[in-house]
């Protein structure tokens, strides 16, 4: 009897180890997240699609990030859009107008304001924000996007995080703590949009969702679709692509 | 058939003290008489004439006055009642001052809903026909005593009532004018067979009177008819 | 008849205290009609102000613009509205004008702000923005790219006369527009609003740079005054319900502005109520006095017949004088005290800097008189007479006959 019980409890504390090793904490999967979506650099093209019920568009892009403080996105076409950049330092952003040569700053009460008429705004472009520094997290429970088992993580700002958001709610893969949906809520627990990620692909040394679909809760008919065509990680990024005098050249 | 008739009347009113002003007094009154009541003061004349005049009601009895049963008549149709069927002449102060000699003339007829043209052709006869006719537009103040009560007298009787009652009208006049005032009233009633009935302690109204009623502490104590 | 000669002879049998009576009825109601006709004209410069400023006796855009703004919401019916604007009775200007939202940027500075587009003939005759304009000049055709801006945006964007100022916007067809602009003039109008948040473009420039082609977002139209917008807007509501159109008024367009003004009014009407008041104890006072010195009379009225509503009627009857009396000389004296301020104006430069946080940017203030307040006014003050009355009309009514003829 006493053998039973003993070896009973031996196999209770074999058994906790592996189990508890196998499951992560909220903040261990945001802070996988957002590695396995950033990266430490970026550098890639990509095309954007805007739908509205009026008129539908698409911009060809090309792009630097040097994760957390510096990005880079040059408009390759159309015509009547090719030249166009978004700088950003830091807090700062400055855009390069083309038709008027002029660069312009953009301040930050304009953060909120789309980009590029996009369903994306400068904000959620430029990710100043961190979704492990600027949250807590949560999880609660697990569910199934598109044959994907996901964490589903909760987040919510920290007291004095420059977020707009009241919420953000995570549905990411176990696998490799891909994303495969983002819902924005405002601050008083209304969702405001959708972000999914799909298109999962081998790209450089990893997994990647080649498409991102942003879709506003209470604009019908209106949506945008990013579809990266070519991206590469971690390559280190000459300084010089981020400046001013990078942005203001004739391209 | 009497005119006016009570039966049992008794008022009593309370103020501070109670004071027994008629008991239990039986009168009646025919058509046509010129009569007075007469006694002392608070010898209870003055609420005679009032019961009489249905501007009071007694606690007890009966009261009937051409007809009407006016203990028994509510009291909203008592102004009515008085406007058609009685006349008033008031010690003092009988006319409005507002009014011209004609237009208090006018005033119970306007009342009674007559036309106008009517109201005045009547008024200016009747004032010609005492000799008045020239006081026509004046104003009470511009009158003298006597000829104010005149006009009192005159109003009384314009709208043709049953019965005239005069709470004593000569007290405040001259004996001329009082004399003046009995020979209009004793014509009007010789002529259009109104009853007269008056209070008073006036020796002269009292001779004039052809009947008269002593009252002592609220009660009839004599009730003498002269011929005359 | 006779009752009515009674009740006027009866008012002036005392005649110092119903002069008195009359007097205090004659100053209420002139005091309510002065400063009804005081409260309408500041009122009204109020609402001239606003107007003037740039929203218009009332405004036509697209059915659902004003709930809901966006650039694409261009007016319809163009060629029917440019027909039927013109013909509104009491119309004093109109202008189409192009509305949407962009980023004004110089070298230092990047600010939101609020594009109109307009045509510089047409917007002369509706808003006085060409008043305003302190530095350079106001908008002209003939000008290349100009812009209009505000003194605080000027500083905060730190653009001077003729520097370049870039527009970007997102156009109609949802690019990105951008274009440059010359700094043409500055203005101050007074507004925070404007002078922050506005530049003004000539109308084919906004249209080019928000790719609308011919469209245009609204019309605004200015009248002679506030007091037309009823009759206009049943002009153009009859002839444009088919046209998928909202014409709005004023006060639809700036609710805050007729909210203020009803607010306003209603704490005038608290005030002029207390007069009121006031008033009736004086007028009570007079009637109690005139019924308790008669109240034998009233003794001998009601024995020779008048019947007690009879007797309410003829204390009512000698009111009304007093009111009707009281009505006709304060009128006379509301009305000619109210012509006399509106010659002369009423002088308010000593209190200009607390005016125009009010809106008004004039500092002669004019009352303005109207046959419907006076009437009201005058109403109001018979009935608060008679209502006053009633209370010694029915006391007088409930005399005992026996009892009031012995009443000394």
């Amino acid at each position: 009897m006493r053998i039973a019980l003993s070896f009973g409890v031996f196999l209770l504390f074999t058994c906790e180890a592996p189990v508890r090793a196998a499951e992560p904490d909220a903040l261990t999967i945001a802070k996988k997240c957002d590695t396995a979506l950033k990266g430490k650099t970026q550098h890639g093209t990509a095309s954007m699609t805007v739908h509205t019920p009026e008129w539908q568009r698409t911009l060809d892009m090309v792009f630097w990030y040097d994760y957390p403080d510096e990005d880079f996105v040059r408009i390759t076409g159309p015509a009547k859009d090719a030249g166009t950049g978004t700088l950003r330092l830091g807090s700062n952003m400055w855009t390069w107008l083309p038709s008027v040569e002029r660069v312009i700053k953009i301040p930050p009460s304009l953060m909120l304001q789309p980009w590029m008429g996009s369903d994306f705004t400068n904000d959620d472009l430029v990710k100043e924000s961190s979704l492990p520094t600027d949250y807590t997290h949560r999880i609660d429970g697990e569910t199934t996007e598109d044959g994907d088992v996901c964490y589903r993580l909760i987040a919510t700002p920290k007291p004095n995080a420059a977020v707009v958001w009241g919420k953000l709610v995570l549905l990411i893969r176990k696998t490799d703590y891909l994303p495969r949906r983002e819902e924005f809520y405002d601050d008083r627990g209304a969702l405001a949009k959708t972000l999914y990620f799909d298109q999962i692909r081998r790209t450089g040394d990893r997994n990647y969702p080649m498409r991102w679909r942003m879709v506003p809760q209470n604009k019908p008919g209106h949506e945008t679709t990013l579809s990266f065509s070519s991206l590469e990680f971690d390559r280190p990024v000459p300084a010089s692509v981020f400046t001013r005098q990078n942005l203001e050249r004739h391209f | 058939m009497a005119q006016i008739e009570l039966i049992g009347v008794s008022k009593t009113y309370r103020n501070h003290v109670a004071v027994r002003a008629l008991g239990d007094v039986n009168l009646s009154i025919t058509r046509g008489e010129f009569a007075a009541a007469v006694g002392p003061s608070g010898s209870g004349k003055t609420t005679l004439l009032n019961l009489i005049g249905a501007i009071d009601m007694p606690d007890n009895g009966v009261i009937r006055i051409a007809g009407l049963e006016v203990t028994s008549t509510a009291p909203g149709r008592l102004a009515e009642f008085r406007l058609r069927h009685l006349g008033f002449v008031f010690q003092s102060f009988n006319l409005f001052p507002v009014l011209s000699v004609l237009e208090n003339l006018e005033f119970v007829p306007a009342l009674r809903g007559t036309p106008k043209r009517e109201r005045v052709e009547r008024a200016e006869g009747l004032l010609a026909d005492v000799g008045m006719i020239e006081l026509r537009n004046k104003r009470p103040d511009e009158l003298s005593g006597g000829q104010q009560q005149r006009v009192a007298v005159l109003r009384a009787i314009l709208s043709e009532p049953d019965v005239v009652l005069a709470d004593e009208p000569t007290a405040n006049l001259d004996s001329e004018n009082a004399a003046l005032l009995l020979d209009m009233m004793e014509r009007l009633n010789r002529e259009r067979a109104i009853t007269f009935l008056f209070s008073t302690h006036d020796p002269a109204v009292m001779n004039r009177a052809r009947r008269l009623v002593r009252l002592k502490d609220g009660r009839i104590i004599a009730d003498e008819t002269r011929e005359s | 008849m006779l009752f009515w000669q009674m009740a006027w002879r009866n008012v002036w049998r005392y005649r110092r205290r119903s002069l008195l009576t009359v007097l205090t009825i004659a100053l209420g109601l002139s005091f309510d009609i002065l400063m009804r006709a005081i409260g309408d004209g500041y009122h009204e410069q109020m609402v001239d102000n606003s107007v003037r400023a740039g929203i218009g006796h009332m405004e036509i855009h697209r059915s659902g613009y004003q709930r809901d703004p966006a650039l694409l919401k261009t007016l319809p019916d163009l060629p029917l509205l440019e027909r039927l604007v013109p013909q509104t009775p009491h119309l004093r200007g109109y202008s189409f004008r192009v509305l949407g939202d962009g980023l004004a940027s110089t070298a230092e500075n990047s600010s939101g702000v609020r594009i109109i587009g307009i045509d510089p003939g047409a917007e002369r005759s509706v808003t006085t923005i060409n008043r305003a304009v302190i530095a350079g000049k106001f908008l002209d055709d003939r000008m290349s790219r100009p812009a209009l801006i505000g003194e605080r945006l000027s500083q905060s964007l730190g653009a001077r006369l003729n520097d370049k100022i870039v527009l970007m916007v997102q156009a109609a067809d949802g690019s990105m527009g951008a274009q440059l602009f010359r700094v043409a003039g500055i203005f101050r109008s007074g507004s925070p609003d404007l002078d922050r948040g506005v530049v003004y473009l000539l109308r084919k420039d906004a249209q080019s740079l928000f790719s609308l082609g011919d469209g245009v977002s609204e019309a605004a139209l200015l009248l002679d005054s506030s007091q037309s917008v009823a009759q206009a807007r049943q002009f153009l509501g009859s002839r444009l319900a088919s046209a998928r159109v909202e014409v709005l008024p004023w006060y639809v367009v700036e609710p805050f502005l007729q909210q203020f003004i009803e607010l306003d009014d209603a704490f005038f009407y608290i005030i002029v109520l207390i007069l009121f008041i006031v008033i009736s104890v004086g007028i009570l006072n007079t009637v109690m006095m005139s019924v308790f010195e008669r109240v034998r009379e009233f003794g001998v009225m009601m024995a020779l017949g008048t019947r007690p509503r009879q007797v309410v009627r003829l204390v009512m009857q000698e009111s009304a004088v007093l009111a009707l009396v009281g009505a006709v000389v304060g009128a006379v004296l509301g009305s000619a005290s109210t012509i006399l301020f509106a010659y002369t104006g009423i002088d308010l430069s000593s209190y200009a800097a607390g005016a125009s946080v009010l809106g008004i940017t004039t500092t002669v203030m004019r009352p303005t008189l109207t046959i419907r307040n006076l009437i009201s006014s005058d109403l109001s003050v018979v009935l608060v007479v008679l209502l006053v009355a009633l209370y010694p009309a029915f006391k007088a009514a409930a005399l005992r006959p026996v009892e009031a003829i012995r009443h000394v």
